[in-house]
């Protein structure tokens, strides 16, 4: 039998029946679901908090109550829309309520928010499903408002600068609490808005006695700026000016993919297939650091024993590598594999239409043309990964020694994941283009950058520098591996190592 | 008949320092070896180099009449320590290193399970490396070494870790190999088992071969000792013919040892203890034991 494959096939039985490579495997998808369902369970105990308004300037206490309202309603309706997808027929709904349907499908729009608030909000809609409900589903809870403002107390609004803070922290406080509706032990924060706000100089201000109010502050920052760019605009056109009224307007910016289904399953199909190649990635970082530092201790642990002699003694020392980079992928596939399928037993036990989604997903996936691409940075990239932790382990005498070199290694590792956020914002961008030709980095970000949909000679040239990057370091590393695997010496030196990677 | 191991001129360097200078010596097929050395003598570098796992820098290694890369599947090896993953069963572990070697996944379980009930060990197949005792996990690694019934077997240090009994019980096995035309080499700090065993002795120190030969070869290197246990003392016996020199007792021994000289033989000193009147409680002659002559040939080197 080949001595590459046993050594493969070993290593993938090392990994799989360890205590810790199962808890792994549930880790993942236990984490998942903390991620998902715990902010969910958070945003639905987060107490209503109440907040009030002292507008000294007039005229924007209702510009910022109307904003708070269509955060609420645009919330509501995302919402709403999730459940009547999840939990209705929305291909019978569609055929009575298309109007409705539109609004449902493209919760995010502008249309879609002016038609839910002018038509009621949550009540009418729900009204108009609730014959086409499933039969098992479960009532729609509507997400209530995170913030309420209630009318400013006299004290408030008589205070004067001087005094302002003082009364406006015992309200913050709860110190003070009389005069507010009973439901309400203090004011979660205080927005002052000054008599020549607008005019000059003059700040609003935003009194907070806690940290959890960044959503309140952005939406009422939104909503100032807004009222304040009206005002200058309504100076530019008398009142009386046909037309006037139009310029309280918002620009209804959708966005759109023409090759996209009009069907909201087949779209989220697409989507999942899109995004593939960036899950793939990420999934790619955490089990090869995962797979490969197991590969690493492994080493150590042959090197201890001496039963890295035994398998010299019977394979040549690139059979023993390949085999164990062999065992590796194996491992990983089996491990990204069943996550799949953990996670696709949770969205089922979720109750969600999952199966004919995953399914729909799963044909556009293997209809996906870059399909092979995907495969080759994602094999490509778990073997660099797995050659770099091998050839730590080959030079470690001990775990504290490997811990060292892991040091320095991980820096450059992590690197991309620090520049993520940058080529997903742009991905055709100079910085993304460039990153991408490093060598120990091109499957991993262009596993990133695939559903921007680079010119398809830099996917083709891309791949090959990928494959000759990974054949480059298997053979620097089989030198590593070769020379330094048997000693039990302090690691070399950097110089050292380059040295015996190219072979002088 | 071909040597089944022969190494000629072979040096080995790990940058300037010269781990094995110049060895030669080789092995008759069927016969054991003894391969001695202190610690840092090179053994392990010249094992590893028969085994090519290292390359040597000058010279030649054959076994079994060639170059040992080609002859894998021929060869056995039992190292030093465990060579074994520790969560593997005994029987998976054997059958590991007997696929390794060439054998068919069934047939090396089938004879990974006889040796392992040839050697007591049957009720243990199942149980893991980590689970056996330090003594049954040498075993188990030795039966790893023979599963592919190899013709040539490197043990290096196949003694270490067990107990008198087991000890015995190894030296039995590694005769039986023997007697069945397989060639051994093996390296012990243990004297006793080479004296034991080996059919042929090389020892090494700093690199270098120090001594090829067989055992009796060996005991010609040194002079016959004579300890003699008396009612008096006999520092007069410094003055006999053929004596090359004395050591009195240490105080609570009661046996003087003395250093003969080459040819001579013990008669001529019973005679002169007789002539002084003394009354004897011990008197023998004997060679030089393996670990005397090794001591030797390590200080010899060393100076």
């Amino acid at each position: 039998m080949n001595r590459t494959y046993l050594i493969a096939r070993q290593e993938f039985i090392k990994y799989i029946t360890r205590r810790g490579f199962f808890i792994s495997l549930l880790v993942f998808p236990l984490w998942i679901v903390l991620a998902v369902f715990v902010p969910r369970w958070m945003a639905g105990t987060l107490p209503e908090r109440a907040f009030t308004i002292v507008d000294r300037a007039g005229g924007y206490e209702a510009v910022l109550r109307e904003t708070l309202d269509r955060n609420l309603a645009r919330r509501q309706l995302q919402a709403l829309s999730d459940y009547a997808y999840a939990q209705a027929d929305m291909k019978a709904f569609k055929r009575v309520h298309p109007d409705l349907t539109a609004m449902l499908f493209k919760p995010d729009s502008e249309t879609s928010l002016k038609q839910f608030r002018a038509g009621g909000g949550v009540k009418p809609v729900l009204a108009a499903l609730a014959p086409y409900r499933k039969p098992a589903a479960p009532p729609f809870t509507a997400p209530p408002p995170r913030f309420v403002a209630v009318a400013a107390p006299a004290p408030l609004r008589e205070a004067s600068p001087a005094t302002f803070d003082a009364v406006a922290g015992d309200y913050l406080n709860g110190d003070r609490h009389q005069d507010l509706a009973p439901r309400w032990h203090k004011l979660s924060a205080i927005v002052l808005i000054p008599k020549d706000f607008g005019a000059g100089s003059a700040t609003a201000r935003f009194l907070s006695s806690s940290n959890g109010n960044a959503d309140l502050v952005d939406s009422l920052q939104q909503a100032l700026t807004s009222a304040l760019r009206l005002q200058a605009a309504r100076k530019l056109v008398p009142n009386d000016t046909a037309g006037a009224e139009s310029l309280d307007v918002s620009a209804d910016v959708e966005t759109n993919d023409p090759t996209r289904s009009s069907d909201k399953r087949q779209a989220m199909a697409q989507t999942v297939a899109d995004y593939l190649p960036v899950a793939l990635a990420f999934l790619l970082f955490i089990v090869s650091m995962m797979n490969a530092s197991v590969l690493l201790q492994g080493v150590i642990e042959e090197k201890s024993t001496r039963m890295i002699e035994v398998l010299l003694s019977c394979a040549a020392p690139r059979q023993i590598l390949i085999g164990k980079l062999v065992g590796v992928i194996a491992v990983s596939l089996v491990t990204i594999l069943a996550w799949g399928l953990m996670l696709l037993m949770l969205a089922l036990f979720a109750g969600h239409d999952a199966i004919a989604m995953v399914t729909s997903a799963i044909s556009a996936v293997l209809g996906v043309s870059l399909l092979p691409l995907i495969l080759v940075y994602f094999l490509c990239q778990i073997l660099i990964y797995g050659a770099i932790f091998l050839a730590i382990g080959s030079m470690a005498a001990s775990l504290a020694d490997a811990q060292a070199l892991l040091g320095p290694a991980m820096l450059f590792l992590i690197l991309p994941n620090l520049l993520i956020g940058g080529i997903l914002q742009d991905p055709s961008g100079d910085v993304a283009r460039y990153v991408s030709w490093i060598p120990i980095y091109t499957p991993f970000l262009m596993l990133v950058r695939l559903p921007s949909h680079p010119p398809a000679i830099e996917l083709a040239a891309t791949a090959v520098f990928s494959v000759a990057t990974t054949a480059a370091m298997i053979w620097m590393v089989g030198r590593i591996f070769e020379r330094n695997v048997l000693t039990t010496e302090r690691p070399p030196t950097f110089g050292a190592l380059l040295r015996r990677a190219v072979g002088r | 008949m071909n040597a089944a191991l022969e190494l000629i001129g072979v040096t080995k360097r790990f940058g300037d320092f010269t781990a094995v200078n110049d060895l030669t010596f080789s092995l008759a097929p069927g016969k054991i070896l003894g391969f001695l050395g202190p610690n840092g003598a090179g053994k392990t570098t010249s094992v590893r180099m028969m085994l090519s796992i290292l390359q040597p820098d000058t010279g030649s290694i054959r076994i079994l009449g060639h170059d040992a890369r080609k002859v894998r599947e021929r060869v056995g090896y039992l190292p030093e320590e465990r060579g074994l993953y520790k969560r593997m069963r005994a029987d998976a572990a054997i059958a590991y290193i007997g696929t390794l070697k060439g054998m068919k996944r069934p047939d090396a379980f089938a004879r990974a399970r006889k040796l392992l009930d040839d050697f007591g060990l049957g009720a243990f197949a199942r149980v893991r490396i980590e689970g056996l005792s330090k003594g049954m996990a040498q075993k188990v690694q030795l039966l790893a070494a023979e599963v592919h019934d190899p013709e040539f077997l490197i043990l290096d240090e196949p003694f270490s870790g067990l107990d008198p009994v087991n000890q015995m019980e190894l030296e039995t096995f590694i005769r039986s190999l023997a007697a069945r035309g397989k060639t051994i080499l093996f390296s012990t700090h243990t004297m006793q088992h080479a004296e034991r065993l080996s059919n042929r002795l090389v020892v090494m120190v700093k690199g270098g071969k120090q001594f090829e030969g067989t055992l009796e070869e060996a005991r010609a290197l040194l002079p016959h000792r004579a300890r003699i246990g008396a009612d008096r003392a006999l520092a007069f016996l410094a003055n006999v013919a053929g004596v090359a020199k004395i050591v009195p007792p240490n105080e609570g021994q009661p046996l003087w040892e003395i250093e003969l000289k080459e040819g001579a033989d013990g008669r001529a000193l019973l005679a002169a203890v007789f002539e002084a009147g003394a009354e004897l409680s011990h008197f023998d002659v004997a060679p030089p034991s393996l670990q005397e002559i090794f001591v030797s040939l390590v200080e010899r080197a060393n100076r």
